[in-house]
């Protein structure tokens, strides 16, 4: 097992201001003291640096730092739950400044834990780590019936779709879902993902998913990797 | 070896002894269990609080299980879709979907509960409101009776009817960390607050401590064999929390727990029960002195069941380990009697063992896995005899 490091971004002097040290801002993203990461960001933005560089050089490594060690086990839900925060709260303030730059989101991800289900835990991590990689999510939260989804999807022109499920007994409603969405004649617009603790990659290719995360920090790897591929444009 | 009384044999497996067969802990919700039932031709099958034993026993259970405290209340609570219970413990509790369902989709569920097919979807009670986010919610809050003879006068009767033959179990689930989170405060609060409120979380987990210490010792008086304390904090890839912040939440307070059901009966046994992964506090289950640990849920980190066996099965009794995720309600016949000997193999051998799935048997489960489970246990449980010989 390796130990996660952070990891420095190259050339970030050339980023920032003169005598400018982005270490607080990491180790509070790190720690999860989002107080402190609201007002660093908010003074960074108050020096003009860049919105996109504040995110890349100043929040993604503390956040990243403790992906990685949450992959590994080294931290829990506790720990990544407060680093999503910080990062979330740093991203509040940065987010309206990337749209006024016309700079567009990942994409389009619509999730939810499938009908009949009502556990939502782990389906609002991946959300937040989600959302803090830069896709636009709409969360349509538990108990979502297929129809749900569908709605959503086309609403949204969704690029991705992630459903969680919990229960060896509500699983059965991925697939069901995944049948709707092609009965629907959508099913190529978009990717489907699902995940959830009795699910395995075995269990998503026999229902045609396109991927399956086995924790959070996978989901994000996988849907980064997924918006690349082809997809139908929606009308 | 003679055939010995369930009683004897459960006890004996709890003290490491030589026994006829690997005893069993099969559990059923309400739903399987009504299936299951009109295969050995038994009416009695309520579950909860209301618990019937009969089923379990004609399938050879050697322990009775009652449940008693917040997961009894609300987990086999009658609850229409679209309605909202509040349980003793002012947790407010809704019925998960299905309220989209169509009428087709809801006759094909009943049919699986007419036949012998699996379900494929079970409505599940869920909580939906939590009474506790503030030192303020917890000043004001009050918590229910330990001593209520609504909880205490069935598990009488239980001892009083099957006790001479049948080893008593009184589960006390959830009793502290999943109390908190999935209960009292709710999960993504619960686990902000051991950050930003410890003091209101120390004082949730207090509260749980004092309520179910009084409450088990009240079981305890009772005469029952064995206290459960169940606290899911395992999750699918690791525990929920680190094994440290457990050591400084939940371990003390379980040493409390424990010392004064003791103190009442210095012979009681004691399980510790938790889903999901949590090997890496095996050695505190142990040290904190208790006799059973289940369920070994084998799809996640304990999927080691040989190495966990050998760390640690001098020290401590397992019970669980057949996977309920996958092979019980998805597998073949022949994989469902493959993975019951893999299981005998890696967890039987060498006694200190109790069968059981790794958790309850839900209705998404077909007879015939149940009936080919079974027929395994009673082929492949019998010490002397492959592959226990």
């Amino acid at each position: 097992m390796a130990i996660p490091e952070l990891k420095i971004p190259d050339g970030w002097e050339g980023r920032a201001p003169g005598g400018w040290d982005w270490q607080p801002l990491w180790e509070a993203v790190e720690k999860g003291h989002h107080d402190f990461t609201s007002e660093f960001v908010q003074n960074s933005i108050d020096k003009d640096i860049d919105p996109r560089t504040i995110l890349d050089d100043g929040l993604f490594p503390g956040f990243n730092l403790q992906g990685d060690r949450f992959s590994e086990q080294l931290i829990f839900i506790p720990e990544m739950l407060i680093t999503a925060r910080a990062m979330k709260a740093g991203l509040a303030l940065i987010r309206p400044l990337l749209a006024a730059k016309a700079e567009k989101p990942l994409g389009n991800f619509v999730i939810g834990t499938v009908l009949g289900d009502m556990h939502d835990i782990g389906q609002s991590i991946v959300t937040i780590m989600l959302e803090n990689a830069g896709f636009k999510i709409t969360n349509l939260g538990t108990d979502v019936h297929p129809d749900k989804f569908i709605e959503a999807a086309r609403e949204e022109k969704a690029d991705l779709i992630g459903f969680s499920a919990l229960l060896s007994t509500t699983v059965y409603y991925q697939k069901v879902t995944i049948e709707e969405i092609t009965k629907a004649g959508v099913r190529d617009k978009m990717k489907i993902l699902i995940g959830g603790a009795p699910t395995t990659q075995e269990w998503a290719d026999e229902i045609g998913a396109d991927g399956w995360g086995k924790d959070a920090i996978a989901a994000v790897k996988l849907a980064q990797a997924l918006i690349q591929e082809k997809r139908e444009a929606w009308a | 070896m003679k055939e010995l009384k369930p009683r004897d044999r459960f006890i004996r497996a709890l003290r490491h002894e030589k026994v006829d067969r690997v005893p069993r802990l099969f559990r059923m919700k309400r739903e399987a269990k009504e299936k299951i039932a009109r295969i050995f031709g038994i009416t009695e099958s309520e579950t909860g609080l209301g618990h019937q034993p009969q089923l379990e026993l004609r399938m050879g259970n050697d322990a009775i299980i009652y449940q008693i405290g917040i997961n009894s209340e609300f987990s086999h609570h009658p609850i229409e879709i679209g309605e909202t219970w509040v349980s003793p413990f002012d947790v407010s509790y809704g019925k998960s979907g299905l309220e989209g369902r169509s009428e087709e989709e809801h006759k094909q569920f009943m049919k699986t509960q007419e036949y012998w097919g699996p379900a494929k979807v079970v409505p599940e009670n869920f909580p939906s409101a939590h009474p506790i986010s503030s030192m303020e919610d917890l000043k004001n809050y009050t918590w229910p009776d330990p001593a209520d003879p609504r909880l205490l006068d069935p598990i009488k009767s239980l001892c009083e009817e099957y006790q001479d033959d049948y080893f008593i179990m009184v589960d006390l689930s959830s009793t502290l960390i999943e109390a908190a989170y999935a209960h009292i405060v709710g999960t993504q609060k619960f686990f902000l607050f051991t950050f930003d409120q410890p003091e209101l979380i120390n004082g949730v987990l207090d509260g749980l401590m004092e309520y179910y210490t009084e409450l088990g010792k009240n079981v305890v008086d009772l005469g029952v064999d064995m206290i459960r304390v169940g606290d899911d904090v395992g999750a699918q890839q690791s525990m929920m929390l680190s094994p440290e912040m457990w050591r400084e939440l939940a371990k003390p307070r379980f040493e409390y727990m424990f010392q004064e059901y003791k103190k009442k009966n210095a012979d009681l046994f004691i399980k510790f029960h938790s889903c999901g992964d949590y090997s890496p506090i095996i050695p505190d289950i142990i040290e904190l002195g208790a006799d059973l640990s289940g369920l070994m849920q084998p799809t996640g980190g304990n999927k080691d069941q040989k190495g966990i066996k050998k760390k640690y099965g001098e020290d401590i009794a397992f019970i669980g380990g057949l996977d309920v995720q996958n092979l019980l309600p998805r597998g073949s016949v022949e994989e469902v009697r493959a993975g019951v000997l893999n299981v005998m193999k890696n967890l039987g051998t060498g006694g200190g063992y109790v069968f059981s799935p790794a958790h309850y048997i839900l209705a998404d489960v077909a007879i015939q896995n149940v009936w080919a489970m079974y027929e395994a246990v009673n082929d492949y449980g019998v010490y002397g005899k492959y592959p226990l010989d």
